[in-house]
């Protein structure tokens, strides 16, 4: 019981902390949103023009396929990092 | 003798491997499963953690709760510089059960066991297995490399001799035309010759027949001339009784016979 | 965290396992450490096998190790770094093979956790890889050689060395294997993220009649194809990545 109270009376004094963390949960969600917007864009540009590409030259598919994963493992890597600090600024 | 043996060693020995391989991912699989359900991954919570650290607290020759009320109290009049360090480590302490540990810091366990697997893994890859596998597909790829080849050449050779076939039918071919146009050319030559000699033939039996007409004309003059020349002579010399002289006996005759023949 | 009576488990419990053996060593055994050994086996019995087993016609095992040595030496090592690149082909196929394993765990039932979602394997993975293309850099250039192509690279002009030499330093030496590890772990870690979520959201709808129930099952049954791919997806791309960077340190630009 007296551990208890203990415990609530340690935790009631991190109000601060908790409106921190509300801000830490905001800038979260917005951080990764914002993120996420030039590597999409950035990945369908990639990818419209691979498949122009195979389209016009269907014998060289398999080549521009690979050069397409390379292509979009580059971008993705920045939506990537907003993924990554979004899980490190979650509370 | 010998070949059977290996072939037999070989054919069991995968299947114990492959027995072996199963009950050693069996187990693993159980530990996964059982070893570590979510219910055991479910961990501490930061109440548990505070409880657990408050437990743990010795100060004053108390223990717990009391320890840290003692402590806090001892701090509060910044007397006791040691109390307030302690203090401060424990609230550091306490904040680090409320901070969840950092999910992109590797820990260091899984380091070391990763490392092992990877290099374990990567010693067998590159000294037994990879160059055992990649030589079993190198020597398929020869063997039907060479089954291709070998094919290849039947192919070719099949060929050699379907051409000589052909030749040789053709060369049959013309044979045959050729005996067939002989054999007319033969045939048209007997035909004529077989015309000519008939022709030639009718021609002479036209001639000899001529002839013969010919020849017959001319002895029947020959014997008319005779005969008449006779009953001619004989009536004269009957007639006249005397024998003429053979000259104009001739004389005569001819004159008779002229006389006869331009009368015919 | 609790929202709509939905108890979402916090993330680190969801990436964070109890040590079942050995425990306060440096060789804890938890389930992480559990998935890599057992994605070494795999591997190690699938070669095993198939360097076993040598009939004409490929079937089973045999052939999923022939298809992934094909895979490699066809669509990784020929597009990247060429004929040249074949002696690299056992690392690349155990990286292809391991990564894929622990991967593929994501899916497993009654496991569904992919090892690669703890950061441990990928940066281990990644730092292997950094150390491989730099020394066979330093190897087929010198060390010189190799510092002047990748810092200074040529067809530049001159003046803009000054900006392109330290983004190349940090981009090389620094960004290469960072980006390696962070992109492998944050595509499981997502991966696994958006099947929980799922999975939890399906089961606190289930008690609201069917079609709230099913609409998230279905997302999870969908989700769970995608994250085969994914897995796949994201050791090619490992592999691919490290023979491009072996490629670039074998023939510098020009």
């Amino acid at each position: 019981m007296v551990n208890l109270l203990a415990t609530i009376g340690i935790l009631a004094q991190t109000e601060a902390g908790e409106f921190l963390d509300g801000l830490k949960a905001i800038g979260a969600g917005l951080g990764y949103g914002l993120a996420a917007i030039g590597p999409g864009i950035g990945i369908g540009l990639v990818v419209g023009n691979a498949v122009t590409a195979m389209a016009r030259q269907p014998e060289s598919a398999g080549m521009v396929r690979t050069t397409m994963f390379l292509g979009i493992a580059f971008t993705e890597a920045l939506a990537l990092i907003g993924f990554v600090v979004f899980i490190l600024l979650l509370p | 003798m010998r070949a059977r043996n290996q072939h037999g060693g070989r054919a069991r020995r995968p299947s114990r491997l492959r027995r072996r391989a199963f009950a050693g991912a069996l187990v693993l699989l159980a530990a996964l499963w059982f070893g570590t359900s979510p219910v055991a991954a479910a961990g501490e919570t930061p109440g548990a953690c505070i409880v657990e650290k408050v437990d743990a607290l010795e100060f004053g020759g108390q223990r717990g709760a009391e320890a840290l009320h003692i402590l806090e109290e001892t701090a509060a009049t910044h007397v006791d510089v040691g109390a307030e360090e302690k203090l401060a480590s424990f609230e550091k302490k306490l904040e680090g059960c409320l901070e969840a540990p950092n999910p992109i810091l590797p820990e260091v366990t899984e380091i070391i066991w990763g490392g092992i697997a990877f290099v374990v893994l990567l010693g067998l890859m590159q000294w037994k297995l990879f160059p055992a596998v990649k030589r079993g597909m190198d020597r398929r790829a020869e063997k039907i490399r060479g089954d291709l080849d070998a094919a290849e050449t039947a192919r070719t050779e099949a060929l050699e001799v379907k051409a000589g076939y052909e030749a040789e039918l053709a060369d049959a071919r013309a044979e045959a035309g050729r005996i067939v146009d002989a054999a007319r050319a033969d045939a048209e030559r007997v035909r004529a010759d077989l015309v000519a000699r008939a022709e030639e033939e009718a021609a002479e039996l036209r001639q000899r027949s001529d002839q013969d007409v010919e020849a017959a004309k001319r002895q029947a003059l020959s014997d008319l001339h005779s005969e008449v020349s006779a009953i001619v002579i004989g009536a004269a010399e009957s007639v006249i009784g005397q024998n003429l002289d053979h000259d104009t006996q001739m004389q005569l005759i001819e004159s008779y016979i002229d006389d006869v023949g331009s009368r015919n | 965290m609790s929202i709509f009576a939905l108890d979402f488990p916090a993330v680190t419990h969801l990436f964070e396992w109890p040590d079942i053996a050995f425990t306060d060593t440096y060789l804890a055994l938890n389930k992480t450490s559990l998935i890599y050994l057992v994605a070494m086996l795999l591997t190690v019995v699938t070669f095993g096998l198939a360097a076993r087993k040598r009939s004409l016609v490929p079937s089973g095992v045999q052939h999923v190790a022939e298809g992934g040595i094909n895979f490699v030496e066809q669509n990784i090592v020929m597009q990247t770094i060429g004929a040249e690149g074949r002696k690299f082909m056992p690392f690349l196929t155990s990286l292809f093979f391991f990564i894929f394993f622990i991967n593929i765990f994501e899916v497993i039932p009654f496991i569904q956790f992919p090892g690669n979602s703890r950061m441990a394997v990928p940066l281990l993975l990644a730092l292997v890889v950094w150390v491989v293309y730099n020394y066979i850099g330093i190897r087929s250039q010198g060390l010189g050689g190799y510092l002047k192509n990748s810092l200074f690279p040529p067809g530049v002009p001159w003046a803009l060395y000054l900006i392109v030499a330290p983004i190349e330093l940090f981009s090389t030496f620094l960004i290469r294997p960072l980006s390696l590890a962070i992109r492998l772990w944050a595509n499981m870690m997502a991966g696994h993220l958006l099947l929980v979520t799922f999975a939890v959201l399906s089961a606190a709808l289930w008690g609201f009649g069917y079609v709230p129930g099913l609409l998230p099952f279905f997302m999870l049954v969908l989700l769970t194809a995608f994250e085969i791919f994914v897995s796949a997806l994201q050791a090619f791309i490992f592999t691919i990545l490290t023979a491009v960077y072996i490629g670039g340190s074998l023939h510098p630009e020009h």
